[in-house]
């Protein structure tokens, strides 16, 4: 779903263009280094092949409606990730130019969403590890589904966020999602078999369309690890002030039952001693500052942010230790 | 080559995108596009509530759109198929946001009223101007003062090449869809398995196509960039034609 001028603030929009932008530039980097002239005319005609392609509907079974695939996931497939988000991105632009599709501003976001995501995220961590060489067409038609679905899903979470940040919409963060995911999902499940049918018919007639990208190399694994981390540091931050402020499913339950959100301290020495011990080296009780009264944002966001990176520290020193103690043993 | 399919069909659309009309702007290429940019940026940064505001700037596009001369019907048409999700999310906020703001012949207006005719507004006036550029401004002229901005050549190519062979694939693709459309009965052979074939196909013969493209580009001289415009600084002119428009746009944000 493309995201509107209207509905982004300049702040949100501004930044979205700025790493679309940013993306374009190495993107364009990358590709001039290749000075492959034959596949520069390809990813035009390709991104041609999308507009083409949207135009041909098809009928959904048991809903009396019809769709048309959105293209991106196959673009990654056959292109590679930056040939891919150059020719998404310029079909974007064209859209948004002469369709009405979204808008000058929202065209950062709508880059971000419909191209970055594909061809950055759905192809290098869902589509390739499960696709593997690509010689089985299970193997192609899982992958084509989960690349799909998740790519979707990832975009329809971010058209969320960004209107939510932008504070322009009234629409409750929560009510938004719950409104976007579902569809989103049911659109990618359409797209993904979709996908799996172009896919498995163009390795039917002509493999060698599928291997146009180099062979599958492991995802760049600092920058996974690098996107991996300002993801999770700005969910933890940011992302953590819009969580909701209701009880979860068993603090409701403890409620309907009890008439409080936590059981009493039933007296036991032990409950006491544990509980004093935790109050004494808990640092950050409740998600917020020891010494504030009440819930504040600082705290909340410096919460996220500390547990991501205790979390990241506990996990990378496990995977440091076990590689080190694999090491040892296969030395002969 | 064929003539240029008829401005009712799909591809149509697409070639000369809006019909064509003999406007012309009255600045450079490139101010257009910073104008144009500034423009939705002070519309966009218009808060919530701004009824007036939005009201004032759109008023700019409008007058853009009937002082250029581009049919109008096509024009809204455009609007009126980007507005579902514009809609949406403007009945969104009348649902929402339900406090009093003031009364209108004795009418409660809500908060929530007024905000969904800012957002709808705004959107119109944004794309508005968009196309009603778009309309003026031949791609060919647009890849050319995207080059002169300092947009990489390998995206200001793909973005000419895209343009450019839409048209030949959605003529191809039209054709694809009324053979299958005709040889279809009661919705047999309209379902994704058929179509995702006929995808293939269309898929293969693009690539077979990108390859002869590729062939001919580069027996005339083709050398990985359609652009040979690099980065330039702008004229006084135009730096004189952007300064006032954004004095402009200044002083309308203060007045309402």
């Amino acid at each position: 779903m493309h995201m509107a001028d209207a509905l982004l603030s300049p702040v949100v929009g501004g930044a979205f263009w700025a790493a679309s932008a940013a993306t374009i530039a190495v993107s364009a980097k990358k590709t001039a280094a290749e000075s492959d002239g034959s596949r520069t005319v390809l990813m035009g005609v390709l991104g041609a092949f999308v507009f083409a392609a949207q135009m041909i509907n098809f009928t959904i079974p048991g809903t009396g409606s019809s769709g048309h695939i959105g293209g991106g996931l196959l673009l990654a497939v056959l292109l590679g990730p930056w040939r891919a988000f150059i020719t998404l991105a310029s079909v974007l632009v064209v859209q948004a130019l002469f369709f009405a599709d979204g808008g000058l501003l929202a065209l950062g976001a709508n880059i971000f969403n419909l191209a970055f995501i594909p061809a950055f995220i759905a192809l290098p961590l869902l589509y390739r590890p499960i696709a593997g060489s690509g010689s089985s067409p299970v193997r192609i038609g899982a992958a084509s589904l989960v690349g799909v679905i998740g790519g979707l899903l990832a975009g329809a979470f971010m058209v969320v966020v960004q209107t939510t940040l932008s504070g322009i919409s009234d629409l409750p963060f929560t009510t938004f999602l719950l409104f976007m995911l579902p569809i989103h999902a049911a659109i990618g499940l359409v797209e993904g078999v979709m996908t799996w049918g172009v896919l498995a018919s163009v390795r039917t007639a002509e493999p060698g369309l599928l291997n146009t990208t180099p062979n599958a190399a492991a995802p760049n694994a600092r920058l996974v690890t690098t996107a991996l981390l300002t993801l999770a540091l700005a969910t933890g931050g940011v992302l953590s002030l819009l969580a909701s402020p209701n009880p979860d499913g068993l603090e409701w339950s403890i409620g309907k039952v009890v008439g409080a959100e936590e059981l009493r301290d039933a007296g036991h020495s032990l409950h006491a001693t544990l509980a004093a011990l935790q109050e004494r080296l808990s640092f950050l009780p409740d998600y917020g500052f020891r010494d504030s009264a009440g819930e504040s944002e600082l705290g909340t966001s410096a919460s996220g942010i500390t547990g991501s990176l205790i979390v990241l520290l506990a996990a990378g020193g496990a995977g440091l230790l076990l590689r080190r103690r694999h090491t040892g043993e296969s030395r002969p | 080559m064929s003539a240029p399919p008829g401005k009712e069909s799909f591809a149509g659309m697409l070639a000369g995108s809006l019909p064509a009309s003999s406007c012309r702007l009255p600045v450079s290429d490139r101010a257009a596009l910073l104008m144009l940019f500034l423009f939705v940026l002070f519309v966009v940064a218009l808060s919530k509530y701004d009824l007036a505001g939005a009201l004032a700037f759109a008023a700019i596009p409008t007058l853009m759109a009937t002082a250029s001369g581009i049919p109008l019907r096509p024009l809204i048409g455009r609007l009126l198929i980007a507005s579902p999700f514009i809609l949406f999310m403007a009945a969104a906020n009348l649902l929402f946001d339900r406090t009093p703001m003031a009364a209108l012949a004795g009418l409660p207006i809500s908060g929530g009223m007024v905000s969904a005719a800012v957002i709808t507004i705004k959107s119109m006036a944004t794309l508005t101007a968009l196309l009603t550029l778009m309309a003026c401004l031949p791609f060919h002229r647009f890849g050319a003062a995207l080059s002169a901005l300092g947009v990489p050549a390998p995206f200001v190519t793909q973005l000419l090449l895209v343009y450019r062979y839409s048209f030949l694939l959605a003529e191809e693709a039209a054709m694809m869809q009324k053979a299958r459309d005709l040889r279809a009965f009661n919705g047999k052979g309209t379902g994704i398995a058929a179509t995702a074939k006929l995808l293939g196909s269309l898929l293969v013969r693009t690539t077979t196509r990108g390859e002869r493209i590729y062939r001919a580009m580069s027996a005339r001289g083709f050398d990985h960039a359609l652009t040979a415009v690099g980065a330039t600084p702008l004229a006084a002119a135009d730096i004189a034609a952007i300064a006032a428009s954004a004095l402009l746009f200044t002083l309308l944000q203060l007045l309402f």
